[in-house]
């Protein structure tokens, strides 16, 4: 069944787009990230023009996370005064990064940028990811016991706010600066941020992992509503049709991942998590080094 | 779709009919009569392209020797840029540019016989009659290159047609060819031009037009996001955010 997008100007498939939203609603109910990083890739992939696809993709990613959300929070797994600071540091990161947004689609190098972003960040965390969890697979029978978490240089700092949810009295400037930075992000490249901000919370911020993810649903949720604002109002690329289309598969798929995902291990989820986001950085960043297809492209003058 | 199709071209037929029996009897002040199928083209959200039929009749048999058709048809024109992709270093980025800035947004041409047959050259040129006659000028990169390519690039996305069909002669004096549209059409006014190519000049020329328009829920929802942004934004977000509810309440298991 074909459906025309009202906002991206064509016709796709209605079925190929609810098939994309549960398969990336699968992998992200498994693995408990919102699977913007995989989502907005996909689309591009199938046709959507790049400013399109990453503001649906922001769009998409609030409805995945509020679902998700609404579930930590029942369990009360929440540190709602984390997530309120993350997200004032989010906010400020996304109105930055969308205005470097509407500024590299002007000078024509958006594909570019979204790609470079994605290579780079899921390079990165991959990489980091694959690593840590294949020593923890192999360091597993001979486990040393931890310590709740080390300080260093970062609890020096001033502003110091007590967390009680999250069991810490830290400076308020970490948790700020990092939210800052998956605003911008989440603005580029269309995702909520959740795999980086994960690991953020984890070892620099040291908070425990029970509210780990609920936390980082509430600063996503917050922050891709304001990316979906802003894309909304400054650039005009965000279609309500595909979102809606790609939340009815995810919201499904999100169900069956959560289902399977708690039958698995917590370091092997981690490292076929880091896998497949590795797999995307090196697939994208083989499009930017290969002879393009195509030499010449068109695109509205803006 | 074929019954769509058998819809859509009954009338059709009995207009055509209709414009046979009357041709006779016009034909004396007027050596060309022609219609389109539609006066409207409606992008709904379940549009998937259409073909628009154009049709007529002359006063003189058509054909090899005797008259030509050419049908032009010429949509909406936006400012469009043109880049070309370079290496730097290790990647493929974006590079030199050119920028047109009256781009139909969609051409499409076709004739009993391909026009550079029909008529001489600078008569071609002027009219417009061709996709290497469009008249491009660009800013930026000179390279003749990008003109090349955005030929190359509308004809691949289907927004320019170049003697894709040729157009058809029924019983001598009837001609009729179809245009299609593409899913990608851009909203506007499209004009229409049936050129009557008698001694290799244009002896007669009936010009009419088409809109294409979004409607329905398509037209309501790209209106509404480009004229109430903030609410649009916002409508967006209560929506995902809705679904996203609806999902936990549904799925949730206790």
């Amino acid at each position: 069944m074909q459906v025309y997008l009202p906002i991206a100007g064509i016709s796709v498939d209605a079925m190929l787009l609810v098939g994309i939203g549960f398969l990336v609603g699968w992998l992200s109910g498994l693995f408990g990230v919102g699977g913007g990083f995989l989502l907005t890739p996909a689309l591009i992939l199938i046709g959507i023009p790049a400013p399109v696809a990453v503001a649906s993709g922001a769009n998409q990613t609030l409805g995945a996370s509020v679902s998700g959300l609404m579930a930590q929070w029942r369990r009360g797994n929440v540190d709602a005064k984390m997530g309120a600071v993350l997200t004032a540091g989010g906010f400020v990161g996304s109105l930055a990064g969308v205005q470097l947004f509407a500024l590299l689609r002007r000078v024509g190098q958006v594909d570019l940028a979204v790609s470079i972003f994605y290579v780079v960040v899921l390079g990165t965390v991959g990489a980091l990811m694959v690593m840590e969890s294949v020593r923890a697979i192999l360091r597993r029978r001979g486990a040393k016991k931890k310590r709740l978490h080390e300080h260093f240089w970062m609890h020096g700092l001033p502003l110091k706010m007590r967390f009680r949810k999250s069991r810490l009295y830290i400076s308020v400037i970490p948790p700020v600066l990092a939210g800052f930075g998956i605003g911008v992000l989440s603005a580029i490249m269309g995702v909520g941020g959740g795999f980086m901000l994960v690991p953020v919370m984890i070892y620099m911020l040291g908070m425990p992992t029970a509210v780990v993810i609920g936390t980082s649903l509430f600063q996503v949720t917050f922050v891709t509503a304001n990316v979906t604002l802003l894309q909304a109002v400054q650039v005009g690329s965000v279609d309500i049709v595909l979102t809606m289309l790609l939340l009815l598969g995810g919201v499904i798929g999100a169900q069956f991942g959560a289902k399977m995902g708690t039958k698995l291990r917590g370091e092997e989820t981690r490292a076929l998590l880091g896998a497949l986001v590795l797999s995307v950085a090196l697939s994208l960043l083989w499009g930017l080094v290969r002879q393009p297809e195509a030499l010449f492209a068109i695109g509205p003058a803006l | 779709m074929a019954m769509r199709m058998a819809a859509r071209l009954l009338p059709l037929c009995a207009l055509l009919a209709a414009l046979l029996a009357g041709a006779p009897a016009r034909a004396q002040d007027q050596p060309l009569v022609a219609a389109l199928s539609t006066q409207e083209v409606r992008i709904s959200t379940a549009f998937t392209g259409e073909a628009i039929m154009v049709f007529g009749s002359t006063d003189q048999p058509i054909g090899p020797g005797g008259d030509e058709i050419i049908v032009v048809a010429r949509g909406p024109t936006r400012p469009l840029v043109v880049r070309r992709k370079v290496k730097a270093l290790l990647f493929w980025i974006n590079g030199p540019s050119a920028r047109f800035d009256q781009v139909p947004g969609f051409y499409a041409i076709a004739g009993t016989r391909p026009a550079w047959q029909l008529l001489p050259e600078a008569a071609r040129q002027d009219n417009g009659l061709g996709l290497d006659a469009l008249p491009l000028t660009s800013t930026g990169s000179r390279s003749p290159a990008f003109r090349a390519a955005l030929l190359e690039l509308e004809k691949a996305s289907g927004l320019w047609l170049e003697d894709a069909a040729p157009v058809e002669i029924r019983g001598g004096r009837l001609f009729n060819v179809a245009l299609p549209l593409p899913a990608t059409v851009p909203t506007g006014d499209y004009r229409v031009e049936v050129l009557l190519i008698r001694s290799r000049r244009i002896a007669a020329r009936e010009e009419m037009s088409f809109r294409v328009e979004r409607v329905g829920t398509a037209d309501q929802i790209a209106d509404v996001a480009e004229d109430h942004a903030f609410f649009y934004g916002i409508a967006c977000i209560l929506l995902a955010a809705l679904a996203g509810w609806l999902g936990s309440v549904l799925f949730r298991r206790d």
